[in-house]
């Protein structure tokens, strides 16, 4: 087994934890943490691709797209918890539903 | 795989872990930062500065603060209703138990994957890269931070003292 077959089956395990914690959790919070580590694992895929193929720069230009996306989507979700918070008291992802207009 | 990566390959899902299983909130943000700064770590001994300067700067430091932030809000309410932890408690179980099934496959998959990689050359600057080669990508940047300013605005519109 080489060292990419190593790294990558590493990266599954960290994604895996990433979407048990999304799945579990009722908790806004904990589905952005789960976000967050499968995001980790995704950048960590995306450098070792990179550094596979001999094509680091590449590989670095596009993590920092994702980094930017990245923290625009946790802004946005814990914007909706703190809104939600205000409304209902609950970071429950099941009372999100009362958000609608 | 050098000995040092593979250590941080593992305190990240070390922690990863203990981030989801973590009863506090904010023990489970702290935790994330530590995944962040591991992950940043890995990026270095790639030999990939600038992604794990940017992993250290914005999720290592900008994304705990708006976590710590939001934990902090929601804290009391969320130890006054906790959630049932007894799937949480389940993770390493379920977690080895993956890791074990996925063993016998995964890493043979990925070894022919990694055989299709077609090198490339390898040249240039991030700076060539970033500013010249990917410029649209910029755009995209741009529209997206607009995108999330327009999200804060909208979540949280201005009343009218009416």
């Amino acid at each position: 087994m080489n060292s990419f077959a190593m790294e990558w089956y590493l990266i599954t395990l960290i994604m895996f934890t990433g979407f048990y914690c999304m799945l579990v959790s009722r908790s806004i919070v904990r589905q952005l943490v789960g976000l967050e580590i499968v995001s980790k694992a995704a950048m960590l895929a995306l450098i070792s691709a990179g550094a596979l193929a001999n094509n680091l720069i590449y590989a670095q230009a596009l993590l920092i797209t994702m980094i930017v996306i990245e923290v625009v989507v946790v802004a946005a979700g814990l914007a909706l918890l703190v809104k939600n918070f205000r409304l209902h008291g609950a970071a429950d992802i099941w009372k999100l539903d009362s958000l609608k207009g | 795989m050098n000995d040092y990566r593979l250590i941080l390959f593992l305190l990240a899902a070390l922690f990863s872990v203990w981030a989801v299983m973590a009863r506090r909130l904010l023990t489970s943000a702290i935790m994330l930062a530590l995944v962040s700064v591991t992950v940043s770590l890995i990026f270095f001994d790639y030999g990939a500065p600038w992604a794990g300067v940017f992993e250290l700067s914005v999720c290592a430091g900008l994304i705990t603060v708006l976590f710590v932030g939001a934990v902090s809000l929601i804290r009391a309410a969320d130890e006054q209703n906790p959630e049932n932890r007894s799937r949480f408690h389940a993770l390493p179980l379920v977690l080895a138990a993956f890791a074990i099934a996925s063993w016998y496959y995964l890493p043979a998959f990925f070894a022919e994957l990694s055989a299709w990689a077609r090198p490339g050359t390898g040249g240039g600057t991030i700076g060539l890269a970033l500013w010249d080669m990917r410029r649209p990508d910029l755009l995209g940047q741009i529209l997206m931070l607009a995108a999330g300013v327009f999200v804060i605005k909208s979540v949280f519109p201005r009343r009218n003292e009416k």
